[in-house]
């Protein structure tokens, strides 16, 4: 059995399981855990986007919660204030988060390094302070509730998020597409400009690449995806916050990011899973999960730095070189 | 003869109170492989990254074939056609030795679609084969490139600069930490790169220098102490005395002396 | 004007007192070249072992002994447990201490509790000054915050272990091979940036909660008066703190504390942007 068709199982068993989810979890466990998994869902888009800049073009930003918010909001405020229907406040969600992402970008992508990731930080810090003060748009600390608009209302089709499968397989779907997108783009020529920036940008300037707005790309694009995540995070709870925009939603997704794996396209999944789930499962008997997590973290970081899924893909790498090496050993027999 | 390939004009480097490149006036003709030789600090690197646009000149011109491109940033020199290696052998260490050369193509060349596969561009795929096949790789193609020894990632690194098809190359001390072996391979590479691509070496290896060089320029101090033909160089005083007053290098200096033209 | 002179020096003193912590973030950030999101969380432990001095000993100022110490000892610890091992990884040692950050929290919450708590003032009353009556406690804190830094510069100036902090954060090769020992170097250097947070704790904790979130307000104040001070700039880091602490005091007076937060933010994005060296330039060394 060799590594690719493992792989391939994998992927058709995960797929299944996915798919069967609204029907398999109530059976086996309760409904409500089919929200948990529509959440954790949500949560590894985002930290996708941050597993997007670190894993793949080597900036690590630990403010990508101010794009979740303007996600968050533009769906909140555009449903709230503007009173637009489901998908044009979904657009409005994720234009603004790009947009944010863009403007902020110009800037913070001039930096590397330390300073890029203070400069994320303070970017994040200031719209949550003003998300703060404004009390008359986002609601604070509070937030704003909203009632939900139906998804799709065409002719004699209608079906809205309140209905929680609906809900789950419009999530699962969107979720899905959008790591897809991050699939073709790391396949992409630009993907492997933006690996080749990360390995070396000294050389990648020198054979002709644009550092910079390739950087910039990448960070629109990580914009993106956690834009989206926003926006689904508003619909799902019909409601927005300003403590979501705030940096600890924004470090909690880098542990997720990188306990599940810098730079595979699960890793990002595997970690938040693993978190959302301890978190499930510990505070119902125990209010201190944070701590878990803060010492997972350092664990992970002194011992397993390549995260769950990076971890495992050197393994399986290790057992495929295995499998090569004894042709060699029997060719260097067969010499006089 | 046309206008030279590269030419500098009072190319001036300061750094604080220390001048690495004062005053340059440095011509490259066309067809001919010049070599840059000097002691350590006399500002030959300095040269290079002044050319290639990593560092911002502080007086003077630099033009390639009569365009001025003083003040340009690095990848659009590397646009223009001026690629270079670096004196510390620098690729792309987690992207294999097939995926480095594959970038380095692509990136010379038109935009980066952002997601259609990248597997699909036939072009490329063979140029990166013929390359290669050409610096005698091909068996190391799926290789880490960080995992690859010194002298193949120096190859690799000259595999780099050919195969954006480069109409100017730097090479900075292409042989420094090669064993005798390794150095002969690069050395019959560049000689066959020189036949089609106009090259300015920076070498610290003397032999290398005589066997392979049609001009050699002396820096030292930032400036040119002497500039010529191999004979002639080897047989001025000045450059003697100060630089190759080594024992090692006798033999050769001695035999480009006597040497016919 | 009353207003403003409260809101000013309150803010003069504050800043001395951020002064003490952002140094301990400065030596942290500029030999160790390490993010330390924990920072805030080692002044708040300070603020704890105040309290829990007083609560076992009914002394104060035994608190100004205790935490510093059992600071050093936690930040030397730390730097040879977590640290050191991640040494090359940069992106990786903030995560390490994002993840240190979360377990100081919890880790005070569940032993101090999640409730917020007050020291009272061991030195009570107040002074009349330009017509307002000033808490004694808060001139006194000035004046010992204004002694601990200066007891650090004396140190970094004039002892061994100062010298050779600044030898290595100058060129750590070189130092290296004079002989000095820059492990050892490091373990120290991190000691003493928890220890200098701690004892800002202190001398804090009565003007301030104690809170297992009060380093959470504390960290980007610390962080913006590195930078706008200069990485690398001591003199800097402290003359910074002190000015945005007095200024964010000033703006207090006519707005909301976090429109002045956000000035002082805003105003760090450009030091990055524009001048990443620090606005105070000829301090340093």
């Amino acid at each position: 059995m060799s590594a690719a068709t493992i792989e391939r199982s994998l992927w058709v068993v995960l797929a299944a399981f996915m798919i069967a989810v609204p029907w398999l979890i109530p059976a086996l466990i309760n409904s409500f855990w089919v929200s948990v998994i529509a959440e954790i869902l949500i949560w590894s888009l985002f930290a996708a986007s941050v597993n997007l800049l670190f894993g793949y073009v080597g900036l690590l930003s630990f403010g990508q919660a101010l794009y979740f918010g303007f996600g968050m909001y533009g769906v909140a405020i555009g449903i709230q204030d503007f009173h637009l229907s489901f998908w044009p406040a979904f657009g409005l969600g994720i234009v603004a988060s790009m947009a944010m992402a863009f403007l902020t970008g110009i800037f913070a992508v001039r930096l590397t390094w330390h300073y890029f990731a203070i400069i994320t930080v303070v970017f994040s810090l200031i719209f949550y302070f003003l998300a703060l003060t404004n009390k008359w748009l986002t609601g604070g600390d509070d937030g704003i509730n909203f009632s939900l608009p139906p998804t799709f209302n065409v002719g004699g089709f209608n079906k809205s998020l309140t209905d929680s499968t609906f809900q789950y397989f419009f999530i699962l779907v969107t979720v899905t597409f959008c790591l897809w997108l991050m699939q073709r783009l790391i396949a992409s020529p630009l993907g492997k400009a933006l690996v080749a920036i990360r390995d070396n940008d000294v050389r990648a300037s020198l054979i002709g690449l644009n550092v910079y707005r390739l950087r910039l790309i990448a960070f629109v694009l990580a914009g993106f995806l956690a834009g989206v995540a926003g926006a689904l995070f508003a619909f799902f709870g019909r409601y927005a916050s300003a403590s979501y925009m705030f940096y600890h939603v924004s470090g909690e997704a880098v542990v997720w990011a990188i306990v599940g794996g810098a730079g595979t396209l699960l890793g990002p999944l595997v970690g938040t899973t693993l978190f959302i789930i301890v978190r499930e499962v510990v505070s119902t008997h125990w209010e201190h999960h944070s701590l878990i997590v803060g010492a997972v973290a350092v664990l992970v970081v002194l011992f397993a730095p390549k995260g769950v899924v990076g971890s495992w893909n050197d393994w399986i790498a290790r057992i495929a070189e295995r499998a090569e090496a004894p042709s060699v050993t029997a060719k260097l027999r067969t010499d006089p | 003869m046309s206008e030279p390939v590269l030419h500098t004009e009072g190319l001036t480097k300061r750094f604080g109170g220390l001048t690495a490149v004062d005053n340059l006036r440095f011509s490259l003709d066309g067809s001919r492989l010049h070599a840059i030789i000097g002691p350590n600090g006399a500002g030959k690197t300095t040269f290079f990254n002044l050319v290639s646009g990593l560092l911002t000149t502080s007086a003077g011109r630099v033009f390639f074939r009569g365009q001025d491109i003083t003040g340009l940033r690095p990848h659009q020199i590397s646009r223009l056609g001026i690629k270079r290696t670096l004196q510390i052998k620098s690729v792309f260490p987690k992207l294999t030795v097939a995926e480095n050369l594959w970038i380095t193509r692509r990136a010379g060349h038109g935009a980066l679609h952002p997601f259609r596969a990248a597997m699909t561009d036939r072009e490329t795929t063979q140029t990166v084969q013929h390359t290669l096949a050409q610096i005698g790789l091909s068996a190391l193609a799926n290789r880490q490139a960080g995992t690859l020894s010194y002298g193949d990632v120096a190859l690799l690194e000259i595999g780099m600069a050919v195969i954006s098809a480069p109409r100017l190359l730097l090479l900075d001390e292409p042989t420094c930490g090669m064993s005798p072996a390794e150095t002969e391979r690069a050395v019959d590479k560049i000689r066959e790169l020189a036949r089609t691509i106009d090259i300015i070496i920076i070498e610290h290896d003397m032999e290398v220098v005589f066997e392979i060089a049609d001009d050699i320029t002396v820096m030292a101090q930032g400036a040119i102490l002497a500039s010529g033909i191999p004979k002639d160089i080897a047989a001025d005083e000045r450059v003697r005395e100060a630089y190759l007053g080594r024992d090692e290098d006798e033999d050769y200096v001695e035999e480009a002396a006597h040497a016919q033209a | 004007m009353d207003k403003l002179f409260l809101l000013a020096m309150n803010g003069l003193i504050w800043g001395l007192i951020i002064a003490l912590i952002a140094l301990g973030l400065a030596i942290i950030f500029g030999l160790l070249d390490i993010i330390n999101l924990a920072h805030g969380d080692f002044f708040m432990v300070g603020t704890v072992l105040a309290w829990a001095t007083l609560q076992s000993t009914g002394s104060f100022w035994l608190a100004f002994i205790v935490a510093p110490l059992v600071g050093f000892l936690l930040g030397a610890l730390i730097q040879r447990l977590i640290i050191q091992p991640i040494h090359n990884a940069a992106a990786l040692s903030i995560v390490a201490t994002f993840g240190l950050s979360l377990i100081l929290q919890e880790s005070v919450r569940i032993t101090y509790g999640p409730t917020p708590g007050r020291i009272l003032s061991p030195i009570p009353g107040t002074m009349p000054m330009f017509g307002v009556d000033y808490e004694v406690y808060r001139l006194f804190a000035a004046a010992v915050a204004i002694l601990l830094i200066g007891g650090f510069f004396l140190f970094l100036n004039h002892t061994q272990l100062g010298t050779w902090m600044r030898a290595v954060r100058h060129d750590r090769d070189t130092a290296v091979a004079m002989g000095i020992p820059a492990g050892r170097v490091y373990v120290l250097t991190f000691g003493i940036g928890f220890a200098l947070a701690a004892v800002g704790g202190v001398v804090a904790a009565p003007i301030t909660t104690v809170d297992f979130r009060g380093g959470v307000d504390i960290l980007p104040f610390c962080f913006m008066a590195v930078i706008i001070g200069g990485l690398g700039n001591l003199p800097g880091t402290a003359a910074a703190a002190v000015l945005l602490a007095f200024l964010e005091g000033i703006i207090q007076s006519v707005a909301d504390p976090t429109v002045a937060r956000i000035a002082s933010l805003v105003l760090m994005s450009a030091v990055l942007l524009l001048r990443p060296q620090g606005l105070f330039k000829g301090f340093t060394r």
